[in-house]
């Protein structure tokens, strides 16, 4: 079937009045969450995995990516009146958009914010529904040597290429994969890293890994850091409205970050900071007059949020079409179809064409009730910043260790729990980043899997990874962005 | 906190990291080792990330020792940690985790809601119990009858 054939199918699909409402629920939640500050999506669907295991795969994940990139939306809505960034990804739209509430313009920059999220989310849909079938195309071609190296350019990009320092990335990789580690292995069936404790056979849950790095650890981390500061709620003044110079200055920085956020969202590099920082330096320099950044210019608000979403959508083009996560939250949607025993990747087109396609189709219609969500509506979601804080942490916890306890009833996942969540408050405290952990939990066992299948497919011959010309290429990729920077900067010294 | 507290910390997050590569590394010797065609059992992978984890903790000491970790952001906000604040809202988790089987899932959330709450400077301890009592009882509700988990039910029963 051609790409349109399969988009229609999946539009029935979606367009079904439970799917819809699926749908619906994912973006409202997603908005939510992205709203309040302490609650992002990879914690939101961990917390949700238990509850959801019995229902129909489709509504669910539809929901899921829901809340993905509706996070995205409402993240930008708490950047720009408290100035305190809902998600990681919209700490350059609280710079900027945060100025211009403070000017008594966050009408327009919460309208700017939006509507740069909707025109970024439906070209960026566009063009995942454009891209994947080519990319599965390729990836039929795949086999478990092609697939290990992928993995391993995964691994380095999400832990080396992002954040400020490639020894913590790594570590923080490390300690994920050693987490993924423990358990049963998958191909001899003996235990591994067990310690002789029973519950720990099953291997240790990804809902308790990311509840106790997001909410336990984030909590711990704010509650001893940052108690005392108290919040500046900026008021929504004057009109929400944006004017005619503001669409004249919106519309190109949207589609100039949207351009920017999608490729860096494709390619297994993940995260959505680094193109938003590019985006907003690229407008800065783009600007007639660069002086207004830093007291509130609207393209500062408008480039980054369009770059934010578009790379949050594009992310789900390495995860749907080869299986691999390269952000936190993809990594948790993963782990959400293989609770269904489904396993993203080319096959997976072939074999559930009308889920995936039914979940792309499904983001055209989000980002239409988003778009609605976060204009007219806009106050609602801003009576969620009213909460104190001691409530909204309170509450968080209630729900993180209800996910814990949850999975099988046992104080041992909330003493799981507990030490995770030490774990995240000192990754926090020290400034190590948190993603590797969940993808190298997730993606290490696959990696070692297909690692043993092409060794076992070669018996045992080592040089099957070089001699693929696809994965010899793309370990050679890797090789370059690990050892390439030191080797430069040490050239370039000397 | 001084620098030299954060360098110390550092320090021992890194030898943390080193210990737990060398662990992995022994414990990876009691796995009974079996290869089949591909000459790759299940000890490699381990083998592999012990060492992983042992080189990240070696470096990130010695970047400790040689003036501190590379590239952190300013650090002004760790001047004053709250301590107490850390420790109430351990307390909470762990009694959550102590009482949670007896004294049923709403008590024991709202106890921890309440230490939470105190944790993050809440004084309105009347206010905190009512609003976590409501809460509880009603997320209980919710997954046990309308989403089908299975919660300890404990002191009340409804």
């Amino acid at each position: 079937m051609d790409t349109f054939g399969s988009l229609l199918a999946g539009f029935g699909v979606a367009l079904t009045l439970k799917n819809l409402m699926w749908g619906f629920c994912g973006v409202t939640l997603g908005t939510a969450i992205g709203v309040l500050p302490g609650v992002g999506p990879a914690l939101t669907i961990a917390l949700l995995l238990p509850a959801t295991a019995n229902l129909d795969p489709t509504g669910a994940l539809i929901m899921f990516a829901g809340i993905y990139y509706g996070a995205m939306f409402g993240g930008s809505t708490t950047s720009i009146l408290l100035n305190t960034p809902g998600e990681s990804a919209t700490i350059v739209t609280a710079m900027e958009g945060n100025l211009m509430a403070k000017r008594g313009r966050a009408g327009p920059a919460l309208a700017t914010a939006a509507i740069g999220s909707f025109v970024a989310g439906t070209i960026a849909t566009l063009l995942l529904t454009l891209v994947a079938p080519i990319v599965v195309e390729l990836a039929l071609k795949f086999g478990p040597a092609e697939y290990f190296a992928v993995m391993v350019l995964a691994f380095t990009t999400v832990s080396a290429v992002l954040g400020a320092s490639v020894a913590r990335g790594l570590a923080s990789l490390f300690i994920g994969l050693a987490i993924g580690l423990v358990g049963l292995d998958s191909q001899t069936g003996q235990a591994r890293f067990t310690l002789g404790i029973p519950e720990l056979l099953d291997g240790i849950d990804v809902v308790v890994v990311a509840v106790g790095l997001f909410a336990v650890g984030e909590t711990l981390y704010i509650a001893t850091y940052f108690n005392r500061e108290a919040d500046r709620l900026e008021t929504m003044r004057g009109s929400i409205w944006m004017s005619r110079s503001d669409w004249r200055r919106s519309w190109k920085p949207w589609l100039r970050g949207t351009a920017l956020g999608f490729p860096f969202g494709t390619i297994p590099a993940g995260g959505a900071e680094i193109p938003t920082f590019l985006s907003y330096a690229l407008e800065k320099k783009l600007s007639k007059d660069a002086s207004e950044f830093g007291k509130g210019a609207i393209e500062g608000v408008a480039g980054p949020e369009a770059a934010n979403n578009a790379s949050a959508t594009g992310t789900l083009v390495p995860l749907l079409t080869l299986g691999l996560p390269t952000t936190a939250t993809a990594a948790i949607i993963l782990a959400a179809f293989q609770q269904w025993g489904l396993q993203p990747g080319p096959l997976l087109f072939e074999t559930q064409p009308l889920l995936i396609w039914g979940l792309i189709a499904s983001m055209y219609i989000g980002n239409v009730i988003l778009l609605i969500l976060n204009l007219p509506l806009v106050g609602i979601w801003v009576k969620l910043l009213e909460i104190p804080r001691p409530l909204l942490y309170a509450g968080i916890l209630v729900f993180a260790t209800l996910g814990a306890y949850g999975l099988r009833n046992s104080w041992f996942d909330l003493l799981l729990l507990y030490i995770v969540g030490l774990l995240g408050f000192l990754m926090r405290r020290f400034d190590m980043p948190v993603a590797p952990v969940l993808v190298g939990m997730i993606l290490g066992p696959l990696a070692e899997q297909q690692f043993r299948r092409a060794l076992a497919i070669s018996q045992g011959d080592l040089s099957v990874f070089v001699a693929h010309p696809i994965s010899a290429t793309v370990l050679a990729i890797t090789a370059v962005i690990l050892f390439g920077p030191p080797i430069w900067r040490r050239l370039a010294t000397r | 906190m001084s620098a030299r507290a954060a360098r110390a910390g550092e320090l021992v997050l890194a030898l943390g990291l080193a210990t737990l590569g060398a662990f992995i590394l022994i414990e990876t010797h009691t796995i009974a080792e079996t290869t089949s065609y591909s000459g790759v059992g299940p000890r490699l992978f381990p083998y592999l990330i012990g060492i992983g984890l042992a080189a990240c903790g070696a470096v990130l000491a010695w970047q400790a020792l040689t003036g501190g970790w590379r590239n952190l952001p300013v650090d002004d906000d760790h001047a004053m940690p709250d301590w107490i604040a850390f420790a109430i809202i351990s307390a909470g988790i762990v009694l959550q985790m102590a009482i949670i089987g007896i004294a049923g899932f709403i008590i024991a959330s709202a106890i921890l809601f309440v230490l939470i709450a105190r944790g993050y400077g809440s004084r309105r301890l009347m206010r905190d119990t009512l609003i976590a009592l409501v809460l509880s009882t009603a997320v209980y509700l919710l997954f046990t009858k309308a989403l089908g988990l299975n919660l300890p039910a404990g002191l009340i029963v409804f």
